[in-house]
């Protein structure tokens, strides 16, 4: 006869666990299997190789560990940590010695988890003393948990995430769980004298305070409390930001199975919705938070919208795509995408395109086997076009203007948008027209087009490349000679081309020959953006020079004679806030030639 | 008793006119100039609407008379430092020297919108784009020539040039570009009566006396063409000529065209030194940097602090007489400020 | 009866602010607050790539929505790119390009 150790304080608990863990099945089973056939190919593919064993090791280390938090803010690490280590290893060790006291490998979870209860005698000295101090590992962690709800600054953030309802159940309730189990096995200790060093001394404390009579009373009602509590949490877990301890862990392995986030939204979107923490990182990087231009739009609040229900399209649109957000996401959630991908779903049956007319574009003919593609932007800035005539000449190498006449858009504005089947439309004749032109390379002075040509086209063999790119190789052969000046110029790094391309070292590589390089204080990956994104559809001129100003100010702080950045928008924001001058890179080449 | 001195502090038209009409009334005032030369930007200019006068005249007038006053002035003296005492007012220069005096009289003018940064219209990129102020030079030289040295014969104006544009954070119209465009289309039409000459605008404001008629005569007299549109635009052809795009907006339909020259419209900005004169003298700036007097009537030209006095264009935009104008009122409101002091 | 006679302006033509419904004029104006700067330099429309090519005049398009000329405008709007060049040109600091995706959503379709 097996023995169940039925309990009637264990039910709140055990309905809890029951609901949780059906829920969470059914939504993350039907969510796999409603995935689109490539991503399930993919999983099929992948699911026995390395990439289970990196998704698990990866599971551990951001799960349970929080490393990419670590690396970005110790304290909140510590929080999270505590939390989600302290009571993973509480379960573990809670197994342990259930498995140990009754020499039995089948033990009901109920039993370990109220395992004090069961059996108040069971001493197993070591292991009391570490479930006493994973208890105050997790107490800790809910101490600094409190302190953040309350005291954001004390981990160097300005801002924390607001609730929902569910989000307040749950969070009550698990502030209500560790306290609970803390009097509950103390309890049981000034009973039984039992306990480590943290319960026993409790419970000895709680002996000398209460009548010894009252004392089992008060025990048994400790731990329906603490079974309630764990219930209730469990119950609010599916409705609550508290659902991502269990999403992550599939999101981590679909995402090393190679799973792709579509702006057509799949159930992996909802996936990663589920899997947001809600942990605010991603308020402080916004400018848009920064210049106080909108502080309920950051990406923590679009997708508890959309998992709530739909964001409203105006929090989607209200966002400049500049990356810094998913950059610094601990769970590596696809926040651009998913953000284009709300877009698309409000809009997609208001938008409806028609470029028919493009096809009469006039082009002109092709006359190199080098195209340079100056992009809409390009258009009005237009000494970049001209530099690169001049580089050109010097260096020896033939280029095809290819939109000198009239320019059409690559689609990504649209595309950023939401509005994807009108890229589409534009991306096929711009595609048409450059495969057919013959050309080897394509240039552009525009990270905009350069990143929706890497990341959208299909240009064959053409090799697609950037003019900072291209003007680093002309220098490296030997081709294009510059003078050196004592000149500084303060780099500004455009978004598309940094961080949404991984374009750095090439455009300091032509600085470093024409002067000294100044890097502002945010630099890189963690560049600034200049406030012109055309992702921002909302965004009215003066905020834009607001969110510039702040840019233009910290590049002037270098000490550079001049600005240099390599993309038209970022040069137009930069020259519009700036008492500096700003150039794009290729003025800067031309005129040390 | 010592004449009350009042410093003068710039010598274009405003300037001038400010230490003549101080001296008229008794007081010892003193012309600081930074530049080489007196008259301001008007120095570069040829000659002046309504009335075609030349600009020379106008200076030389004035030049004139500060010698026949014996007024003291003080050539290529750029101001370091104002600073306002209990009655008095110290002047330090850059060179070191300093004067005393019982007030100043602020009369720095405007600097000329520096129309590369409307990089679109392809000033210093496209060798036949040029200012207003270029094609003064030209006018002065004698000639209008195209840069292959052929004069031309299809030239477009662009009015609101660093005007009246958000994007670049000047909000305010000049007030001359206006006036300036109808003068020098005609200008070229008499110089070269097959040439075809284009204004495109966005609004024509011929507020001044005498400059609607010359509008009329531009119209019928010298056949000028008047476009309602900005030009959004430019770009270089293989020969050198620009071609721009527009909308012809009373025509709604997009306009393109092919001329041998752009001539820009530069407005006015405020000089740097507002700033600087603002921030020292805590004097207020207008949102476009222009100095501010107490309020915009009769204590125009009284700066809130004592014994500053401000006029000409280091106000606002202002047309020569406007400038000359606001400069008197400035003198005779330090005359009074000082003959006030015990 | 009144005879009429024909010197009134023919009601086809004319923009007759005393029945359109500018309902969607308020509702844009409150969206993009910097609408209501426009003086219709035609700025935009010069520098629109769809403008060149085909009667697409956004200049044109979006006062008539201000006067509440709704009828047939949306399907002008199938041209725009939503490149941004007319944003970038705007002497009065317009954002046209909310303006267009404002009108995009609340103008009837055809």
């Amino acid at each position: 006869m097996v023995n169940l150790y039925f309990e009637p304080f264990i039910i709140p608990f055990c309905i809890g666990v029951v609901f949780l863990f059906s829920v969470m099945w059914t939504k993350f089973i039907s969510w796999i299997s409603a995935l689109p056939k490539s991503d399930r190919r993919m999983i099929r593919r992948n699911i026995f190789s390395s990439a289970t064993l990196m998704a698990l090791w990866e599971a551990f280390r951001e799960c349970l560990l929080h490393l990419r938090i670590m690396r970005v803010n110790g304290r909140l690490w510590y929080m999270h940590t505590s939390l989600a280590f302290g009571w993973f290893l509480l379960i573990v060790f809670g197994k342990v010695e259930a498995i140990l006291y009754l020499k039995s490998p089948v033990v009901p979870i109920y039993v370990d988890v109220f395992f004090r209860k069961y059996f108040p005698f069971a001493h197993i000295g070591w292991l009391g003393v570490v479930m006493d101090a994973l208890l105050l590992f997790v107490l800790s962690g809910l101490t600094a948990a409190i302190i953040k709800r309350f005291r954001p600054s004390v981990y160097g953030m300005k801002r924390t995430t607001t609730h929902t309802l569910g989000d307040k159940l749950a969070l009550s309730t698990l502030w209500f769980i560790f306290p609970l189990r803390l009097l509950a096995e103390s309890f049981n200790s000034a009973i039984y004298d039992s306990g480590s060093f943290l319960t026993g001394s409790l419970g000895v404390v709680l002996a000398a305070i209460f009548p010894s009579k009252a004392l089992p009373y008060i025990n048994e009602t400790m731990w329906w409390c603490y079974s309630i509590a764990l219930g209730l949490f469990f119950v609010s877990v599916p409705v609550s930001r508290y659902l991502h301890i269990f999403a992550e862990i599939p999101l981590v392995f679909l995402r090393s199975f190679k799973v792709r986030t579509s702006v057509r939204a799949t159930t992996f979107t909802k996936l990663q919705l589920a899997a947001c923490s809600r942990c605010g990182i991603c308020i402080d990087p916004c400018q848009l938070a920064a210049n106080e231009i909108s502080c309920d739009t950051q990406s923590v609040y679009l997708l508890r919208d959309e998992r709530e229900g739909g964001a409203s399209l105006a929090k989607a649109d209200s966002c400049l795509l500049c990356g810094r957000c998913e950059r610094m996401c601990p769970v590596g959630i696809k926040l651009d995408t998913i953000r284009t991908s709300v877009r698309h779903n409000r809009r997609k049956d208001t938008s409806t395109f028609d470029y028919g007319y493009i096809a009469s574009a006039d082009v002109t003919l092709p006359s190199a086997k080098t195209g340079f593609f100056s992009g809409c932007m390009g258009r009005l800035t237009p000494s970049v076009q001209a530099s690169m005539k001049k580089i050109a000449d010097k260096s020896g190498i033939a280029i095809w203007f290819i939109d000198q006449e009239e320019g059409i858009c690559c689609g990504r504005p649209q595309r950023m948008a939401g509005n994807i089947d009108a890229a589409d439309s534009m991306r096929e004749r711009i595609e048409e027209m450059v495969v057919e032109s013959g050309i080897t390379t394509l240039v552009t002075s525009c990270p905009i087009c350069l990143r929706t040509f890497t990341e959208d086209y299909n240009l064959g063999d053409i090799r697609i490349i950037h003019h900072s790119q291209f003007i680093a190789e002309l220098m490296e052969q030997g081709l294009l000679d510059v003078e050196h000046t004592e000149a500084g110029f303060a780099y500004h790094d455009p978004c598309e081309l940094g961080r949404g391309l991984k374009i750095y070292d090439q455009p300091r590589q032509v600085i470093a020959r024409l002067g000294q390089l100044h890097e502002p204080a945010h630099h890189r990956d963690n560049a600034l953006c200049c406030g012109g994104s055309l992702a921002h559809m909302g965004l009215e001129l003066d905020k834009r020079v607001m969110i510039a100003s702040s840019v233009s100010r910290e590049l002037e702080q270098t000490g550079a004679d001049c600005i240099v950045t390599s993309c038209p928008l970022c040069k137009k924001m930069l020259a519009k806030s700036s008492n500096l001058r700003v150039a794009d890179i290729a003025e800067a080449v031309s005129e040390h030639i | 008793m010592a004449a009350k001195r009042v410093i003068v502090i710039g010598g274009g038209v405003a300037g001038m006119q400010a230490a003549i009409t101080l001296k008229n009334n008794g007081i010892s005032p003193m012309l600081i100039e930074r530049d080489i030369t007196l008259g301001g930007k008007l120095t570069r200019w040829d000659r002046l609407f309504p009335c075609g006068t030349p600009a020379s005249e106008v200076i030389g007038k004035q030049i004139e008379s500060l010698s026949e006053l014996g007024i003291r002035t003080v050539l290529c003296g750029e101001v370091s430092e104002i600073t306002p005492g209990d009655g008095h007012v110290e002047v330090a220069l850059t060179d070191g020297s300093s004067y005393e005096a019982e007030a100043v009289i602020i009369t720095t003018g405007f600097d000329l919108f520096n129309a590369t940064v409307k990089e679109e219209y392809g000033y210093k990129i496209y060798p036949n784009v040029i200012t207003s102020a270029d094609l003064e030079d030209m006018f002065k030289e004698g000639e209008v020539r195209c840069a292959d040295g052929s004069a031309p014969r299809s030239v477009a104006i662009l009015h609101c040039v660093g005007s009246r544009d958000s994007q670049i954070g000047h909000g305010h119209c000049s007030r001359v570009c206006c006036i300036t465009g109808v003068k020098q289309a005609i200008e070229l039409k008499q110089a070269y009566p097959d040439c075809e000459v284009y204004n495109f605008y966005m609004d024509m404001r011929m507020f001044g006396s005498g400059y609607e008629e010359l509008y009329k005569e531009a119209q019928q007299k010298y056949r000028i063409n008047f476009v309602r549109g900005r030009i959004s635009e430019c770009s270089g052809t293989l020969d050198s000529r620009v071609r721009i795009k527009a909308e012809d907006t009373l025509a709604g339909r997009p306009l393109k065209m092919t001329v041998d020259m752009l001539v820009l419209m530069i407005g006015k900005q405020a000089p740097a030194t507002n700033a600087k004169f603002a921030s020292e003298l805590g004097i207020r700036l207008s949102e476009d940097g222009f100095l501010k007097g107490v309020d915009s009537f009769d204590g125009a030209t009284v700066t809130s602090r004592k014994g500053i006095f401000v006029a000409g264009t280091a106000t606002g935009p202002k047309n020569i007489g406007e400038s000359m104008a606001e400069a008197v009122t400035a003198a005779m409101k330090a005359v009074e400020y000082v003959n006030s002091l015990s | 009866m009144m005879k009429k006679f024909g010197f009134t302006i023919n009601a086809k033509r004319a923009i007759d602010l005393d029945i359109n419904d500018r309902s969607i004029a308020r509702q844009v104006a409150a969206r993009v607050p910097s609408w209501s700067l426009c003086i219709g330099c035609g700025g935009c429309s010069a520098t629109c790539t769809a403008g060149a090519l085909t009667d697409y005049n956004f200049r044109k398009l979006h006062l008539l929505a201000r006067r509440g000329e709704t009828s047939a405008l949306r399907k002008q709007l199938n041209n725009c790119m939503l490149c941004g060049k007319c944003t970038l040109q705007c002497p009065r600091g317009v954002n046209t390009r909310g303006v267009i995706a404002a009108l995009m959503e609340l103008l009837p379709g055809e």
